[in-house]
């Protein structure tokens, strides 16, 4: 099926909350404001490793204003994390006990009146630390002889990841071209408009609620109910308008933490807003990885094997990192077929702020190295990079062994697409390039590593006696507009308007569990659900229906654009209005409700489905001074059935400014643990005069095991940008650039470099 | 030290509160008047967040103090409907999904207001310098853009 | 977090200046658009804060065709960008507001505040002394005028004392083969420079070199500018050869601080790069004029 004619999918549909956000009606956790609230601050810890030997808080509880002060010992002590399957993955107390392992971490959180206050008593807290040698790279990190950051783990190991698959040392056997090369990925902060912000209110009844900008608010209640010692049910977690997430607000954060146990010991509601200092060194970043890639490939561009290494700085905590591990080695296998590949990935504890996931997770660095490697290869060898990878490249029905199953892949339109746009640029001038690459991406992962007893993704629909829908969804609105893609689903299923819908979502107390906006999975696995429910309420609807019209045996009854009709008569029927209005005096004045769920069951090691793509990125390096300006991004996507319109575009655009900042723009550099630029003057976020045009071309295929054949679409964009660039660069300059960012001063040095050996020959 | 009275008209309504002087516009805006479309992203006059127009001009309102606008006309993004009626520009915003989580959004309005008073058949070059001190994460810029461009174009002309 | 201060509001250029003379502990605001960031890191925190913003006497732009240029302090850099005859007489400075900051903090900051605060990063002082321009500047005691290059002392520090305030800056009317040039260099841009050059060109008759300035931004503890270059070119016949010869000279002379952004060899190479197409440009701009 291609992407067939709806009525409401695919077309250009308003976000439903886009009035609320045009005219400063949302309202986030950083605008909630209660009666009696207090404001917390906290105090983070200047040393990058140390014990902590005392905290005297007496000073600070003099200080006029002030209501309390609290550390490690006011709280239960729980190690968590959000791998909760795993114990030992659960590392951190978000305030420590014993010591801090990383410049920033909190030690204790003071609740004051005004802000002002509360941040004048930081400096009125005594800690007395014992420093301790800190050690802040994963290669130094590794060594016997490294300061041990978690006792009992080994060389500072956090976790390992092996993927394998054919007979690796035979493939290479086979091999006719063996290359390897080392690469440097660099983190990324994400860098949410809003900053972390949580707003707690515990009362006498012992139930506390939760104000918290959020990707999840059923992880958030589950987090925070289990370090507090308070059952899930008492604990409700809103999510207002929450303004950005991108993989940095899922995990359970200081401000949640913190803004709770103060509440707690006061029964008032105390709000935690992080600065945007503390947003970036205190909430956790993309993984910095080293890699080392080798692979090998027949003179034919046919690929035989590769085997990878790949090193990531940990940081100080596990947080979701261990899924970053694993998941970009396996992409790094993306999009191709390999005879056998091998991946170890290493996730080394560091004495720097801890990595978790981020827009792409791992795959955006798994494809910087993997698709220069292959232009290099090409160029190395004499051949063609779009033949090589559409030669090589996934199509449907492949099995990746033991991994996945490929069940609707457009790949090879995409490389068809992308190599014509290519080719009708002509011959370029000097000193500019165009690089491709290419990738696949999850649509939402398997893997249930918070051990949730609740399906994925669940929803609940109404039907009200005017027609008017309430949809009850879990899933997160974080600006991607999953609440209107929802609502379009709904719509197009019961065969109303998006108008008759309303979504409800962002309320534990309200909506049921789903594991949130992460891995690009709620496209997928919560429209999915709404489908379900969708599908039951109209089932139910047309039993009336069936009765009301008495139709003959052989026909069907369908509901589109509010009008309930025979399928292959459409134009006898009845309105969707009256029917339900038939329907609920049926039911006794019970409004039909429909319910839905899914979890992925059998669907391979990583993802049910996968999105395809190829991008390319024209850029123009000026040779004296190495400043790079990008002239167009263009895309080739499969994302097999679009939904929202609308979404989708801003998905592509928006991911491409993410990726094009963390090719060439935004570095988090660190000197004895203490990051260098934790401002926006000095980390520096691609702004409208830089963005290039970012156009897309979307290659129909259809998904079975999506809603409507859909795949997710906004995550997997941020993943080729840095690889298409780094090869723009190498086509424009001849120069291999293998660490990131891309900058002017690296683009000079590689320059001179060239010269010199170029020279020597 | 001595608090002062400031007394401007913010979205057309007249308003007179009694502050200290390092109170900033925007903290006027958001937590004296309780109107908190207005946002707060950063701490280096980076974001734009904060952005509101000030007599016709855009400013950054963590940037300006309060007592400065004694006597002056601020409009927030909130001073953009008129009883349900939206403006052009938030009208474009609706139809080119201009926003993502919102948080800019207001920001952007603003300095698109301010720049649409004044530009007449602008680039689209000038178009992007006009939001270059407003940072979005989510968008990308190019449907903002696309939804001022349409404005300069005269798809939105009030009826 | 701002420290409480006591807030003076003049109504005029004069009692302003007898306010500041009154306070010891006293710091001036026009714009904020700078003092503010540095008032909430705590680090200056004064007792009181003198308010000139309003100082209409000290809002204009005036062009005369002998006299040149004048540009009152409390002139904001908006309405210096869209200003008519500056964008006829000196485009240089006109391209050098669009691409300074954004639109909101030229819409508030004010020239005098921007050159007072003499960050060595900041556009207007290298552009203006290419222009060779003068600043005034004056306390209850009297007034002063002095050329621009000299103003600036040191890193955020000028010529001024306490009780002084900028008053006015001077820019004379362009030689009839005049043409000036600025760039920085930055990643995205409307950033403060990592490093930058400014440089004008005059000519004679014959089309040699009459005399000509680099001025260089954040090479230094202020604008430098690099008199090595102006006597290399005075009097000669000027080519590409001259324009790189200026830029190796331009790496030398600056002083230029490593920070995360670029290092020091970098920022030397580039200001050479910098300077050689400055030149260049602000040659071929004086010889179509």
């Amino acid at each position: 099926m291609s992407h067939a004619k709806y009525s409401v999918i695919n077309t250009h549909v308003h976000n439903i909350d886009g009035v609320a956000k045009v005219t400063g009606r949302a309202t986030y956790t950083f605008d909630v404001k209660l009666p009696g609230m207090l404001h917390g601050k906290i105090l983070r810890s200047p040393h990058p490793h140390a014990k902590i030997i005392n905290i005297d808080t007496t000073r600070a509880m003099e200080l006029p204003g002030v209501k309390i002060v609290v550390t490690g010992k006011d709280t239960l002590g729980i190690k968590q994390g959000i791998w909760r399957r795993y114990e030992e993955l659960c590392d951190e107390q978000v305030l420590p006990l014993e010591k801090v392992r990383y410049i920033g971490e909190p030690v204790a959180a003071v609740a004051a009146i005004t802000e002002e206050i509360a941040e004048a008593a930081l400096d009125l807290i005594d800690v007395e630390y014992e420093v301790l040698p800190a050690v802040y790279e994963p290669l130094e990190a590794i060594k016997k002889e490294a300061p041990t950051i978690h006792e009992g783990v080994e060389r500072n190991v956090n976790v390992t990841r092996h993927i394998e698959w054919g007979d690796v040392d035979e493939a290479f056997e086979e091999a006719d071209y063996i290359r390897e090369d080392w690469f440097k990925c660099s983190g990324q902060a994400h860098m949410c408009m809003e900053t972390r912000a949580a707003v707690s209110n515990f009362t006498p009844e012992g139930k506390l609620t939760c104000w918290a900008s959020t990707q999840s608010a059923y992880y958030t209640q589950g987090l925070l109910a289990g370090v507090l010692g308070l059952r899930e049910g008492d604990v409700r977690v809103l999510a207002p308008y929450v303004g950005g997430g991108f993989g940095g607000k899922f995990e359970l954060d200081a401000a949640m933490f913190c803004s709770a146990v103060m509440s707690m010991k006061l029964f008032k509601p105390v709000k935690v807003v992080f600065t945007r200092e503390e947003d970036f060194i205190a909430s956790k970043r993309r993984t910095p990885m080293f890699y080392y890639v080798r692979t090998g490939v027949k003179k034919d561009g046919t690929f035989c094997a590769r085997e990878s290494r790949m090193f990531s700085n940990g940081g100080a905590y596990t947080g979701m990192g261990a899924t970053a591990l694993y998941l970009s080695g396996f992409f790094h296998s993306f999009p191709y077929k390999w005879r056998g590949y091998r991946y170890d990935g290493y996730r080394v504890y560091t004495n720097t702020l801890p990595s978790t996931s981020m827009r792409g997770f791992g795959a955006p660095q798994a494809m910087f190295c993997s698709e220069q490697q292959i232009d290099w290869i090409c160029a190395d060898l004499g051949l063609d990079p779009f033949e090589v990878r559409r030669k090589n490249g996934h199509t449907e029905g492949y099995e990746v062994p033991g991994q996945a199953f490929i069940a609707s892949c457009g790949l090879e339109q995409c490389i068809n697409e992308i190599e014509k746009w290519v080719k009708s640029k002509g011959k370029l001038p000097a000193n500019r390039g165009i690089g491709i690459s290419s990738c696949g991406f999850m649509s939402g992962g398997i893997f249930n590593w918070f051990d949730s007893p609740y399906s994925f993704s669940s929803a609940v629909v109404t039907i009200n006696v005017d027609g008017t829908v309430e949809l009850h969804v879990g899933c997160q609105d974080i600006g991607q507009g999953s609440n209107t893609t929802m609502a379009i689903i709904a719509a197009e299923t019961l065969g109303v308007k998006v108008e008759d819908i309303r979504v409800h979502s962002g309320d534990t107390a309200h909506c049921p569990a789903d594991l949130g906006a992460w891995g690009s999975r709620q496209t997928l696995m919560a429209g999915n659900a709404v489908k379900m429910a969708c599908e039951d309420a109209k089932k139910q609807l047309l039993e009336f229906a069936y009765a009301e019209m008495g139709i003959n045996i052989v026909y069907d009854l369908d509901i589109k654009d509010r009008w309930v009709h025979i399928v292959a008569r459409p134009e006898r029927g009845m309105k969707y209005e009256d029917l339900v209005k038939k329907a609920l005096r049926a039911k006794d004045g019970q409004r039909i409700m429909g319910r839905g769920y899914y979890t992925p069951h059998r669907k391979g090691m990583i993802s049910p489905a996968y999105s395809y793509m190829m991008q390319a990125v024209d850029a123009e390096i000026d040779p004296e001074t190495g400043r790079i300006k990008i002239h167009e991004v263009m895309t080739a996507h499969d994302c097999g059935q679009p939904i929202n319109q609308l979404g989708l575009i801003g998905q592509l655009e928006g991911a491409a400014s993410m990726a094009l900042g963390y090719a060439y723009l935004e570095d988090m550099p660190m000197e004895d643990g203490k990051l260098m630029n934790p401002n926006l003057v000095d980390y520096k976020v691609i702004r409208a005069p830089e963005m290039p045009e970012a156009g897309i071309i979307e290659i129909d295929t259809y998904e079975p095991e999506g809603p409507y054949g859909a795949k997710e679409a906004g995550e997997g964009l941020t993943n080729p940008t840095a690889a298409a660039l780094g090869n723009a660069v190498y086509h424009a300059m001849g120069i291999q650039m293998k660490e990131l960012p891309i900058t002017p001063e690296r683009i000079l040095k590689a320059l001179r470099e060239k010269k010199e050996q170029e020279a020597q020959k | 030290m001595e608090k002062q009275v400031l007394r401007f008209k913010v979205n057309g309504d007249e308003y007179e509160v009694f502050i200290h002087p390092k109170t900033l516009l925007v903290e006027v805006i958001r937590d004296h008047l309780g109107l908190t479309g207005t946002k707060r992203g950063c701490e280096t006059v980076s974001c734009g967040a904060c952005t509101v127009n000030v007599n016709g001009f855009s400013v950054k309102s963590c940037s300006v103090l309060a007592i400065q606008c004694q006597d002056m006309e601020v409009t927030t993004v909130e001073g953009l409907e008129q009883h349900g009626k939206l403006s052009p520009i938030q009208r474009s915003f609706l139809d080119h999904g201009s926003y993502q989580c919102g948080f800019c959004t207001p920001g952007m309005l603003m300095s698109a207001t301010a720049f649409l008073n004044e530009a007449k058949n602008p680039t689209r070059d000038q178009i992007k310098e006009s939001i270059e001190g407003n940072i979005c994460r989510c968008t990308g810029y190019n449907s903002i853009v696309r939804a001022i461009e349409a404005v300069t174009q005269g798809k939105y002309k009030e009826e | 977090m701002i420290n409480d201060f006591h807030y003076l509001k003049p109504a005029s250029v004069k009692e302003a200046l007898a306010m500041y003379a009154e306070h010891d502990d006293c710091k001036v605001i026009c714009g904020g658009q700078s003092l503010l960031i540095v008032m909430r890191q705590g680090m200056v925190a004064p007792e009181y804060l003198l308010d000139i913003k309003g100082l209409k006497e000290l809002n204009y732009i005036r062009f005369d065709e002998k006299d040149g240029l004048r540009i009152g302090a409390t002139t904001t850099h908006r309405e210096i960008e869209k200003s008519d005859v500056i964008g006829k007489r000196y485009p240089v400075l006109v391209a050098m507001e669009e691409k300074l900051a954004s639109i909101q903090t030229r819409n508030w900051g004010t020239i005098g505040g921007n050159l007072a605060h003499a960050d060595p990063a900041g556009d207007p002082g290298p552009v203006l002394i290419a222009l060779k321009a003068e600043i005034k500047f004056g306390s209850s005691n009297g007034e002063k005028t002095v050329p621009l290059d000299e103003f600036f002392v040191d890193y955020f520090e000028t010529q001024m004392e306490h009780g002084d305030l900028v008053l006015e800056v001077h820019i004379p009317t362009p030689a009839p083969k005049f043409g000036c040039a600025y760039q920085k260099f930055n990643l995205l841009d409307s950033e403060m420079g990592i490093v930058a050059a400014a440089a004008s060109v005059t000519l004679n008759a014959d089309g040699t070199c009459a005399d000509a300035r680099v001025v260089l931004g954040n090479a230094g503890p202020t604008p430098l500018r690099v008199t090595k270059i102006e006597d290399l070119l005075k009097g000669k016949k000027l080519d590409d050869k001259l324009f790189a010869e200026a830029g190796k000279i331009a790496s030398e002379e600056a002083q230029p601080v490593a920070d995360i952004h670029a290092s020091e060899e970098h920022r030397r190479h580039v200001l050479g790069v910098l300077t050689k197409r400055m030149l260049k440009k602000a040659f071929e701009q004086a010889q179509k004029a």
